[in-house]
């Protein structure tokens, strides 16, 4: 059963009711990496340090109860952005509003007392688990930072989330190290990990990329079921877009930083309006042979983050690009009712 | 391909495992395995190892009580003893200024005992033992090697004490004895203690210290970390051993100041190691999840990155000791280390350096000791690393 | 070995020696791959598919090593080679791609030179300005332009790196390729246009390539015939429309089941219980019965053969074959 919340957030400000579906609203975010440059260099450019562009003006919501994708391939920045919003990083630009609060004008205290209700699950749950500390330590820390030290009271809490998440008899795999059980079974660690604060927000990133095929969709299951029982809020970053069906009920795709499109499944899936959506559904291998791909797919390839082509990122590889498309940088606009685009003729596409 | 070697690692820490807990064993209880004390002049000198002392020796009808001279001191009343000597060898001049010493020795004492022994000479070495089997000598004093060459024909004769007290023990020095008299091996093996102690608390020393640091700066960055590196470059730049011989110069000979100028010498290596290890294991990703649960910076240096630093430094203070141990002889080699009234092996290589060519046994033995604790230690570092550190081993 | 066979494997056996024991990588596995096709072979992590695709070429050093079996290539038995002429089948006969790229090329070299060098290793007699040329030539029909020759492996993209390997293989004009998880690091759409290259360059030359992957998706777009390992042994064999279409082994139908499949409007991922077995123990019997939705008794103590059901089209499954086995008596 989800545990009592202990903390409410007393430092928002009284949010307006319309706005209390947003779990997070995510505002013209920017995060840019400066390129490590020698002394030289920088002078020599005259203080203008390059910088790889990592999330350039990205805004979007998530609403309460929903399972939202970001979805895009390496250098999209669908990573980056779940760390800006969950604070692992801090942002160069625009802000992060979670369940109300603005994430920016909060204590480092403060923050670290949220964290208790927006969690993470990372790809590689070997990497995510500290190699040194049992499975009941590593489950059981967040339970101690944030409800009890009572050692009973965390043992129980532990073994509790063990069993929900499969892992019976919790005793057991307690005292185990991750090295000593596998792949499968150290993800569920991770997601038990996750969920044992009864956190409102959970951000998956690529959380079933690296497990066996059979396992997938075990994994898959149980999210989904602990979702419901927890009223749980994911925020699902993939690159599969054949997984992202299953499980999301919107998605956004992201190319080189910036949004393309967002919008409801039914909607990016079947009505797409972006040339980049409609190439990177195209490309999704089929386990069919009678329906084997026939569209060709863009030329080129995906080019740097620091210097990104000017006007719409994809204008170079695009199928349907025009003379402004390499000016003019499309905004974000509202295609279809709850389906936004970044194309200026997304309209050619849905005919 | 050292794959093929299924279970070398485990051969290999096994073996120095053994050999380090057998030093530290003598270490701890010198006493029970040295024949002697270090500081004792237990033998003639220059003996070399294994060999019997020649030392003037009393010769006794088997069947008698006596073993030293001092034995055969009666009260005045009683007939002196005679003893018997070969004619032109000085034993005879031995044995009259041992009897005066021990004349003095006695001669206030209660019973009134004196010894004046009667010298008897004889031509050659067979009559003078004669003398004893007959009965005409209480006694014979000859030397105990030339005596050991026939004691096949005097089956009723036994060797007794040496007539200067100085022990001639059947075996010999197991390993010779120095330049004035003092058992090698007795000394090999107090001086384990003093290589040892060095060794363990410069090298816990310097861990105590260096990887605090390393974790701080590894864990903190920014100025803190280039100013201690900067710091720990500089100590790690010196030549090691003169920055230990400036140190000790500077606060003089003594067992704490070693131990401190060699911690000195070797805080850099565990900063640096620790440090490095730090940054990495701060990129990792379970780092960046204890983060993400809310955990506290000094939580995190403690429970996340502080037990996956740490077996990297437990191998490499395996090999530390055994490069501390080396220094410290190297000090005491050089005169700067330990006052020379402590058993030491640097101190006994000095000693031995002079003597290389007539006692080649002082410095060799010293020498091995050394090498075989260094290896030992050496060993046990490399097999723990094999053993530990997994991107080593095959899938 | 049948006449369309470049590649005939025959009850081929891989060891690997561990502390605790020895694991059989690959076990009695008999495969054939014709001329001319594209061969996927798919399996979970742990199945044995990697293990098999070094065998071909015998790369495996250490603990691992070929105990037993016959690899029949363009007529000749590999095993029978010594470690001397071998090298001479690896890359100008049978050439390999790794799954990163970036390790399988040397980081200090130019792409040129790395080419050139192959070539006149396997081929002496070639000039420098020939091999070059070839080189050139040849990268430039995968798609990367010549003048990206002179760069190092760091400078080129995955995709592109993966492109590099391929003309290393077909500038020694190598009559297989067996690609390893090629894909597996690829961008979806870089992975979708080398995927088409792969095809393009099997009608142009005649290339055969024994496709490695535990994608299911990518196997049904490229492939000619697909074969599907399991806990070390092959489990299916046979056209990619028949086993797509009407998969035997119960394990073969499960992995179907649980793969997503974009075009589907409606459905559920099936989920498969239990876990590929410990090779250092493996079940008694056939391998996959713990976890067989449809195991019989007979499972549980005999190992199925791998034999045809239908021409072309062959399991290891007792299902099957339960008619041979009530013809021999069941001994219970």
């Amino acid at each position: 059963m989800p545990e009592p919340r202990l903390m409410e957030n007393k430092t928002a400000a009284p949010v307006p009711a319309a706005e209390t579906a947003d779990l997070v609203r995510v505002e013209n975010l920017r995060k840019h990496f400066p390129v490590q440059s020698g002394f030289l260099a920088s002078i020599l450019n005259r203080g203008h340090i390059p910088a790889v562009k990592a999330v350039d003006g990205v805004s979007f919501t998530i609403h309460k109860g929903e399972v939202f994708g970001l979805a895009g391939e390496s250098g999209s920045g669908k990573s980056t952005v779940g760390r800006l919003i969950l604070r692992l990083l801090d942002p160069t630009e625009g802000r992060v509003i979670f369940d109300g609060t603005d994430l920016s004008t909060i204590s480092p205290e403060a923050m670290r007392k949220l964290r208790s209700r927006m969690q993470v699950i990372f790809q590689d749950p070997l990497a995510s688990l500290n190699p040194r500390m049992t499975l009941g330590e590593a489950i059981g820390h967040p339970v101690r930072i944030h409800i009890t030290t009572r050692l009973e009271e965390v043992k129980k809490v532990v073994c509790e989330i063990l069993e929900k998440v499969g892992l019976a008899p919790a005793e057991q795999f307690y005292n185990k190290f991750p090295h000593q059980i596998s792949g499968g079974q150290r993800q569920r660690v991770v997601i038990a990990r996750a969920l044992v604060t009864a956190p409102d927000l959970v951000v998956a990133d690529e959380p079933i990329a690296m497990a066996d095929v059979s396992v997938r969709a075990l994994l898959l299951d149980l999210m989904m079921k602990l979702k419901d029982e927890f009223n749980l809020t994911y925020l699902f970053i993939t690159h599969d877009l054949a997984t992202a069906k299953y499980v999301c009920d919107r998605i956004a795709v992201m190319y080189l930083g910036k949004l393309c499109e967002v919008g409801t499944l039914a909607e990016v899936y079947q009505h797409s309006g972006h040339p980049y959506t409609r190439a990177l559904l195209e490309a999704v291998p089929v386990p069919d042979p009678r329906h084997r791909r026939k569209e060709l797919m863009p030329a080129g390839e995906i080019p740097s983050a620091i210097n990104p082509p000017p006007g719409c990122h994809f204008h170079p590889r695009c199928p349907i690009a025009r003379e402004n498309c390499s000016v003019e940088e499309p905004a974000l606009r509202e295609l279809r009712p709850g389906h936004f685009v970044a194309c200026h003729y997304a309209e050619e596409l849905l005919k | 391909m050292a794959r093929r070697w299924y279970g070398a690692d485990w051969w290999f820490v096994t073996i120095s495992a053994v050999m380090v807990l057998g030093f530290i064993i003598v270490a701890m209880f010198p006493g029970l395995f040295a024949p002697h004390s270090p500081d004792d002049l237990v033998g003639p000198r220059f003996l070399a190892p294994g060999a019997h002392p020649d030392l003037p020796a009393l010769i006794l009808p088997s069947d008698s009580p006596d073993n030293e001279l001092i034995d055969l001191a009666v009260p005045s009343d009683q007939p002196r003893p005679i003893v018997a000597v070969v004619q032109g060898v000085p034993t005879s001049g031995a044995l009259n200024e041992q009897a005066q010493v021990i004349d003095n020795q006695i001669k206030n004492e209660p019973g009134g005992l004196r010894l004046r022994p009667r010298i008897e000479r004889y031509a050659t070495l067979e009559e003078a033992l004669q003398a004893v089997v007959n009965g005409k000598a209480t006694a014979a004093v000859v030397q105990s090697l030339e005596f050991e060459a026939i004691s096949a024909q005097f089956p009723t004769l036994r060797e007794g004490a040496s007539i200067t007290g100085e022990r001639s023990t059947a075996g010999g020095f197991f390993l010779g004895t120095n330049d004035i008299g003092q058992d090698v091996l007795s000394r090999l093996l107090w001086g384990t203690r003093i290589a040892l102690i060095i060794g363990f608390s410069s090298s816990l020393v310097a861990l105590f210290l260096g990887v605090p640091l390393g974790l701080f700066a590894g864990f903190v960055g920014g100025s803190l970390d280039r100013s201690l590196s900067l710091v720990m470059d500089s100590l790690y730049a010196f030549p090691g051993l003169i920055l230990a011989i400036a140190i000790t110069a500077v606060l003089g000979p003594s067992m704490l100041n070693i131990i401190v100028a060699i911690a000195v010498l070797y805080i850099p290596t565990y900063y640096r190691i620790v440090r490095g290890q730090t940054l990495s294991v701060k990129e990792e990703v379970y780092v960046e999840a204890a983060k993400s649960i809310g955990a506290r910076n000094l939580e995190i240096l403690q429970k996340y990155i502080f037990p996956n630093v740490i077996p990297s430094v437990a191998i490499i203070f395996s090999v530390n000791v055994a490069d501390a141990i080396l220094t410290g002889a190297g000090l005491s080699f050089l005169g700067l280390g330990l006052p020379p009234t402590i058993a030491d092996w640097g101190i006994d290589l000095a000693r031995g350096q002079r003597f290389i060519q007539t006692a080649w046994w002082m410095i060799t033995f010293p020498g091995l000791a050394i090498m075989l604790v260094v290896l030992a230690f050496s060993m046990m570092g490399e097999g723990l690393t094999e053993i530990f550190n997994p991107k080593l081993r095959e899938r | 070995m049948p006449d369309d066979s470049l590649y005939s494997v025959r009850n081929l056996t891989v060891e690997y020696q561990t502390r605790v024991g020895i694991v059989k990588a690959v076990d009695d596995v008999s495969l054939d791959i014709r001329r001319g096709e594209i061969l996927g072979l798919v399996g979970e992590s742990g199945c044995g598919k990697s293990t098999l695709g070094k065998a071909l070429m015998r790369l495996h050093t250490g603990p691992a090593r070929i105990a037993n079996g016959e690899l029949w290539f363009d007529g000749r038995d590999l095993m029978k080679l010594s470690d001397r002429e071998m090298p001479d089948v690896r890359g100008a006969e049978i050439g390999m791609i790794f799954q990163d790229p970036m390790t399988s090329l040397n980081p200090v070299q130019r792409i040129l030179d790395h080419l050139t060098e192959t070539i006149q290793a396997h081929e002496p007699e070639t000039s420098g300005a020939a091999a070059r040329t070839r080189s050139e030539e040849l990268v430039e029909r995968l798609g990367i332009r010549r003048e990206r020759l002179n760069e190092y492996p760091h400078q080129m993209s995955g995709g592109m790196r993966q492109r590099v390997m391929i003309s290393l293989a077909l500038a020694l004009r190598a009559k297989l390729v067996i690609a390893d998880e090629p894909t597996t690091s690829l961008d979806v759409i870089v992975e979708a246009k080398f995927l088409d290259l792969l095809k393009e360059l099997q009608k142009e030359f005649g290339l055969t390539i024994l496709l490695i992957t535990h994608n299911i998706g990518v196997v049904a777009e490229v492939a000619d015939r697909v074969a599907v390992m399991y806990a070390a042994k092959m489990a299916e064999v046979g056209d990619v429309n028949d086993v797509f279409a009407d998969p035997k082994h119960p394990y073969t139908q499960g992995l179907l089941k649980s793969v997503p499949n974009i075009r589907l409007e409606e459905g559920e991922l099936y989920k498969m219980e239990g876990a590929p077995p410990n090779l250092l123990h493996p079940p008694i019997g056939c391998r996959f019965h713990p976890r067989c939705p449809f195991v019989m008794d007979i499972c549980r103590t005999r190992e199925p053969a791998f034999e045809p059901v239908v021409g072309g089209h062959l399991v290891s499954c007792l299902l099957y074959q339960t008619a041979n086995v009530k013809q021999e008596g069941l001994h219970a």
